[in-house]
């Protein structure tokens, strides 16, 4: 039988589409998930990022076949479990010092800047107490919503920013209502209780509340800095350290960053976040 | 004639046991139903919702997996609960409620059953108006504190381990209170639906007046059988009577009708 020439090239070009097509076709997670030596992987982080983790683990699992056991809740709490005998495997917590603390204790292995947090005033939709800037929360007869005894930093912040602002007894004056909740804030706000208060921007854009209130920003000197700062890092119980590598590598890569964008937060990767991990320091040395 | 009397009663009292009994196998099943449909949001609420006074602040929850906070179902409770208290007042009690399903079949166990009319079953159902005054106090007069820290999402276990980890003392007492009232059914029966329940003390007053119920009619020779047989302790249209109509079918007068009372 003589050789084609023309029929073998052919023939190859059909092999090769063959398989180029059952590579596409074969799910990508599993043909991911056999580079590593575990199919899960279990993340804490603070709960305030749930709402940019839960998407951001689900396009992970999508992507990897990898099924991410998710935690979120109050970092500081969290990070108390694992200073003491809690165990997980990637940790995205609140405060700079936290996971310093963390690696310092030989529990988190590295961390990287995953993304800050800024405050905003929230007003009724209609505004009616006519807030344009932090100074008109001192006004006699505005009605102030403020949460101090809401989980740290939660109100406690937004205290630390009206006395940076210098207008903090004045403002608590104006208190109508003293909370436990920074959700009920807005709840409060939204049903016309009080005229105006301090939230995270990231409160603004959960679904029960997107669109509900009227945003006034704050001017960037005001915050407090211990609350601005989210890291992310491996500990020292990730089961499969690859894993874990790359799971950081996705949160902290463009993709995984346009996640926590979405949900109000400043992404580390961008300009304003570069500006901030420099600014506060956020490196793991 | 008192013979010929009783004679006349005799054949309706099989067909009202069989009809007692399919309706006590369909309110099982009812149950259960509402065991799959409220359990999850049941369980969160005594395990996991950070408030000290559950289901009532869903909407403002951080606990993002909660059913009361993930589905519509909040609301369908809160306005049904009224509908059907002013309609068979305490029946959610009997029909509806998982704890209340989870404290029946625990007291099944129960050695001790405690039925008889004596000091304690005639003052202690008075406790759930402590338990109601006590949440009305903590939602009212404290702004129903936040008293836990809320695992917003998480594996199941770990989220309740994690739950009690972080708890303020006021959450442990009234979460132990309420595992311990549940769990002190397996000794005497139906200890916190009789006895503690704060929503049981909200539906009791609309048991008085709702549109129908299970009661005695005036042939009724107290002979106390419905007592006997009642999870809950009583006897029809009396003090935490739930409507289940359990009783219907022993009463050996047929004195125990459903309906309007007038």
């Amino acid at each position: 039988m003589e050789n084609n020439p023309e029929s073998d090239g052919r023939r190859a070009f059909l092999k090769s589409a063959i398989v180029g097509a059952a590579g596409v076709a074969l799910p990508i997670g599993i043909a991911r998930a056999k580079t590593f030596s575990r199919d899960s992987l279990q993340v804490w982080s603070c709960g305030g990022l749930a709402e940019a983790f839960i998407p951001a683990n689900t396009r992970y699992e999508q992507k990897n076949g990898i099924k991410i056991s998710y935690t979120g809740a109050f970092a500081a709490a969290l990070g108390k479990s694992l200073l003491g005998s809690a165990t997980t495997e990637v940790f995205g917590g609140r405060v700079l010092d936290l996971a310093k603390k963390l690696k310092s204790s030989g529990k988190m292995v590295y961390f990287k800047p995953l993304c800050f947090t800024s405050y905003v005033m929230v007003t009724p939709i209609a505004n009616p107490a006519g807030i344009e800037e932090l100074g008109d929360m001192a006004r006699p007869g505005v009605r102030v919503v403020l949460a101090p005894d809401a989980s740290p930093p939660g109100g406690q912040a937004a205290l630390n920013l009206l006395k940076k602002a210098g207008i903090l007894d004045s403002a608590t004056k104006n208190c109508v209502s003293s909370g436990s909740c920074v959700q009920r804030i807005m709840a409060d706000i939204i049903s016309d209780k009080g005229d105006v208060s301090i939230v995270e921007l990231r409160l603004t854009r959960l679904p029960a509340f997107a669109g509900k209130t009227h945003i006034v920003p704050i001017p960037e000197q005001f915050f407090p800095p211990p609350p601005l700062t989210f890291t992310i890092g491996v500990m020292k119980d990730a089961a499969d350290r690859t894993l874990a590598d790359d799971y950081l590598q996705f949160i902290t890569s463009e993709e995984g960053q346009a996640f926590f964008d979405a949900a109000g937060f400043i992404p580390a990767i961008s300009d304003k976040g570069k500006e901030l991990i420099e600014k506060l320091g956020v490196k793991d040395a | 004639m008192l013979d010929g009397q009783s004679c006349t009663l005799q054949p309706d009292v099989p067909t009202e046991r069989k009809w007692s009994i399919r309706l006590s196998i369909r309110r099982r099943l009812v149950q259960f139903i509402m065991l799959g449909l409220l359990g999850q949001w049941s369980f969160y609420g005594i395990f996991r919702c950070p408030f000290l006074v559950p289901y009532i602040s869903c909407r403002n929850c951080p606990v993002i997996t909660c059913h009361g906070r993930i589905v519509s179902m909040f609301w369908g409770f809160w306005l049904l609960l009224p509908v059907s208290a002013l309609l068979f007042g305490r029946a959610f009690c009997g029909w509806g409620c998982p704890g209340g399903l989870i404290s029946q079949l625990f007291g099944k166990l129960a050695p001790v059953k405690l039925r008889a009319r004596n000091f304690i079953t005639r003052w202690a159902p008075s406790g759930k108006y402590l338990g109601l005054a006590a949440a009305l106090y903590i939602y009212y007069i404290l702004g129903q504190p936040r008293a836990d820290v809320p695992i917003r999402i998480g594996e199941f276990f770990q989220s309740v381990l994690l739950t009690f980890e972080h708890a303020s003392p006021s959450w442990l007492i009234r979460t132990i209170f309420v595992l311990g009232c549940l769990a002190g059914g397996l000794v005497v029966a139906n200890v916190w639906c009789r006895f503690a329940c704060p929503g049981g003390g909200l539906l009791e007053p609309a048991r008085r007046h709702s549109l129908f119920k299970f009661y005695k009619t005036s042939i009724c020779n107290n002979c106390n059988q419905c007592l006997d047989i009642c999870e809950m302790g009583t006897r029809p249209n009396e003090v935490n009577c739930t409507n289940c109509g359990d009783c219907q079918g022993v009463c050996p007068s047929g004195a125990i009708v459903f309906g309007r009372k007038k």
